[in-house]
């Protein structure tokens, strides 16, 4: 048993954080958030040449082969600085899909993603299915013809491609259409996070036989497994932000004075910093067992990583909520990192199933 | 990183199941079990001492020559997991865990030499004298007054609080031994035997029915200077070495998942999904304590040493065993009406209702102790706020 992160992981850490220092502050996320530009693209060039595009790729596919506790390090760290380029939509839903699956072009659209030059989407939900991704309205007929509506498409607007799952008699499949072909139309607006999400129709869209990525079964197993993992991502990255709540709010009141000393020294704030504390370790805990888990593929991994997404969706909103309270008026202003540390929580406890959602799958 | 145990340490796991199987006889367990209070019912707990002593398993952290094992930070993770998940009773920690490592700390060799054999054997059965009705959080405020006349200590107050002080033949005691100085100087440490003229044992009843903790008198209680621990007015140093060392393990997070494992075959067959959510969240949070106990573990492994971060166990771990009561006493629908009696479900002359109501009663009842004893659970707090926010 050993729970410390290896010499690489570390310096993968420093890396990112250097990284988010150095180059991704706060002003520079208001400025990103409010150009016209739904992400930084420079920053999205930096990434893929630091090989952090490539990074959860196999090394077949050209990629470093890192796993889940790789990219928990890494969303741990761009959830302190609320990084909102799409590395979640491009990188985890849609490239470690493909990497996994058998799809014959995949290594060039890797490859594509892994330099920065592409973005793809998974186009998963659908309206009023309630987290159930595996019964589908959208269908793709006998003559390959793809018709329905998917919502929530992360990044959709800056996709090139995207991958729709879809039922073909009954079966789910996994198909790849370009975003440009007849038929497709795009509904597309800002999240409370900082990013963008789209609503897509799909009208009698002619999909080629060879861009079925996967049918039945196989296509179950990697869709869920998918999921699973950028399931994983967003609960480090509210892990990241839980730190950041606890940290920033412990600087804030030892600076703030009222009543003629800094209000961090009355007991009444001490303890609910040190219960905000206390919740990010455990939430920390949870996310090791959970990337341990997924890491060894092992039979249980969906249920801890349930078990983490449940937990940290209550105890996220928590700390965030707890952290705008102790900011005072200054909390609830914009202009303050705080309050969107908040509407993270909000937007990570929304993705792929809710806290009560996850909790019911535990047993 | 891995959670994975090595080859090494995986055979030692099942020698320890091996002994347990062998030792741990299902009187032992059901008797055990039998019992919803925290500390076990000295007989029962003393005749597993008694088997782990003869194995040589009693005090796996001590020096070898007073009967340690020498084994990993990992080892006694899995020898106390094993013994939580086979249900044996848990060991009285008084002389074990607490007076035990202090004399081997601070104690002299005659100290030791004659104390540690009998606290294995069995012979001394200790129980802790600290709290007393004006010092109870703020400890170091304890005026129980020890003078010095020649090679004697004379000794006045009292003490409140002290576990199993009707069963026990021996006491450590804070006492104070000067007053001019800042209350945390002027503490001593001293050991007493409980058949010495001018002590009195008055019980005190706790709301679940049972007898476990009590009020001790001391009035011109002559103790042998020789039974001082350490150097005098250090004893407040050593209290909180104590009280470090009584945090680690008292997360529990073994006898919870027991617990945990039982409610979920109760709620299981009740079929209400309120109940199941809650036992869910229970199964998590419980999860999460586990590996932070982990962590923790790894960090002592490495070298590191548990600091105040023991004070989460604590906090976390006491909560725990509260819901997870609570929740028994939940599933227990109407029949938590029913007076318990300080036996459980055999208080009764003829049982009702379900096993679990009644149990689940007292041990909800018993249990409200855990946040208030070894610092309470604001106390640690407290002890976070100093130590980890740094305010």
């Amino acid at each position: 048993m050993n729970l410390d992160y290896n010499e690489e992981q570390t310096m993968l850490r420093e890396q990112i954080q250097k990284f988010c220092e150095s180059e991704y502050d706060f002003y520079k996320r208001e400025e990103i958030v409010k150009s016209s530009d739904d992400f930084d693209k420079n920053a999205w060039n930096l990434f893929a040449e630091q090989g952090w595009l490539s990074m959860p790729f196999s090394e077949e596919s050209g990629g470093l082969g890192f796993g889940a506790i790789e990219l928990s390090i890494l969303f741990e760290e761009f959830g302190k600085a609320l990084v909102i380029e799409p590395y979640l939509a491009t990188v985890v839903l849609s490239g470690t899909l493909l990497d996994k699956s058998n799809y014959s072009g995949k290594n060039e659209l890797i490859e594509k993603i892994g330099s920065g030059e592409m973005h793809i989407s998974l186009a998963y939900a659908e309206v009023n299915k309630s987290y159930d991704y595996s019964s589908l309205n959208t269908t793709i007929d006998s003559n390959n013809c793809l018709n329905g509506t998917k919502t929530l498409v992360l990044n959709g607007a800056n996709a090139e491609k995207l991958i729709v799952s879809c039922m073909k008699d009954n079966e789910l499949n996994l198909v790849l259409v370009d975003s440009s072909a007849n038929g497709i139309s795009l509904n597309s607006f800002a999240t409370i996070d900082g990013q963008s999400c789209s609503e897509i129709s799909f009208e009698n869209v002619e999909v080629d036989n060879s861009n079925i990525i996967a049918s039945g079964d196989s296509a179950t197993d990697l869709l869920m497994n998918t999921i699973n993992l950028a399931t994983l991502c967003v609960s480090a990255e509210a892990v990241g932000c839980m730190e950041s709540c606890y940290f920033k709010t412990l600087e804030y009141t030892k600076g703030r004075e009222q009543f003629g000393q800094p209000i961090s020294n009355f007991q009444v704030l001490q303890h609910r910093m040190v219960d905000m504390f206390i919740e990010s370790e455990l939430s920390k805990s949870l996310l090791i067992k959970a990337m341990l888990e997924v890491t060894n593929n092992s039979d249980d991994m969906y249920k801890h990583v349930s078990a983490l997404k449940s937990y940290i969706g209550k105890s996220g909103k928590l700390s965030a909520k707890e952290a705008v309270q102790l900011h005072g008026g200054m909390g609830v202003s914009e202009e303050l990192m705080i309050g969107h540390y908040l509407k993270k929580m909000i937007s990570i406890d929304a993705l792929f199933g809710n806290s009560d959602f996850h909790l019911r799958k535990i047993a | 990183m891995n959670l994975e145990f090595s080859k090494h340490e995986l055979e030692f796991k099942k020698e320890v199941q091996t002994f347990l199987k062998k030792e741990l006889t299902s009187e032992l367990v059901e008797a055990a079990k039998r019992s919803s209070a925290v500390f076990t019912e000295k007989e029962i707990a003393m005749e597993w001492q008694a088997k782990l002593a003869k194995k040589g398993w009693l005090v796996p952290s001590w020096p070898e020559e007073y009967g340690g094992t020498n084994w990993t930070e990992t080892q006694k993770y899995i020898f106390s997991s094993e013994c939580a998940k086979a249900e044996a009773p848990s060991l009285t920690p008084m002389g074990l865990g607490m007076i035990g490592p202090l004399l081997l700390g601070k104690g002299t060799k005659e100290q030791k030499d004659y104390y540690i054999p009998r606290i294995i054997s069995g012979e001394d059965y200790w129980c802790q004298g600290y709290s007393e009705p004006g010092a109870g959080s703020d400890l170091a405020s304890l005026k129980c007054k020890a003078e010095r006349k020649g090679d004697k200590y004379i000794i006045n107050g009292s003490k409140i609080w002290t576990t199993h002080a009707h069963l026990a033949n021996k006491i450590f005691c804070l006492v104070r031994t000067d007053n001019s100085g800042i209350k945390q100087e002027g503490i001593s440490f001293l050991l007493i035997d409980m058949k010495t003229p001018g002590i009195e044992v008055k019980p005190i009843i706790t709301i679940d029915g049972e007898h476990e903790v009590n009020s001790v008198f001391f009035s011109d209680v002559k103790v042998p200077a020789e039974n001082l621990v350490g150097e005098e007015g250090k004893g407040w140093t050593y209290a909180k070495f104590l009280l470090a060392h009584e945090r680690f393990g008292i997360a529990g997070v073994g006898a919870s998942m027991r617990q945990l494992n039982r409610l979920k075959d109760i709620i299981a067959k009740l079929d209400n999904s309120e109940l199941q959510r809650k036992v869910n969240e229970l199964e998590i949070g419980l999860s999460a304590i586990e590996i932070t106990e982990l962590r923790l573990l790894s960090a002592l492994e490495n070298g590191g040493h548990p600091g105040a971060e023991s004070s989460i166990l604590k906090i976390k771990g006491t909560e725990m065993q509260q819901n997870l009561s609570e929740l028994f006493v939940e599933a227990a629908g109407e029949y938590a009406l029913m007076y318990p009696g300080p036996h459980g479900y055999e208080s009764n002359d003829k049982p009702a209702g379900p096993d679990y109501a009644a149990e689940g009663l007292s041990g909800f009842l018993n249990l409200r102790k855990t946040s208030i004893y070894g610092g309470s659970n604001e106390i640690q707090k407290n002890i976070l706020s100093k130590f980890v926010l740094g305010v």
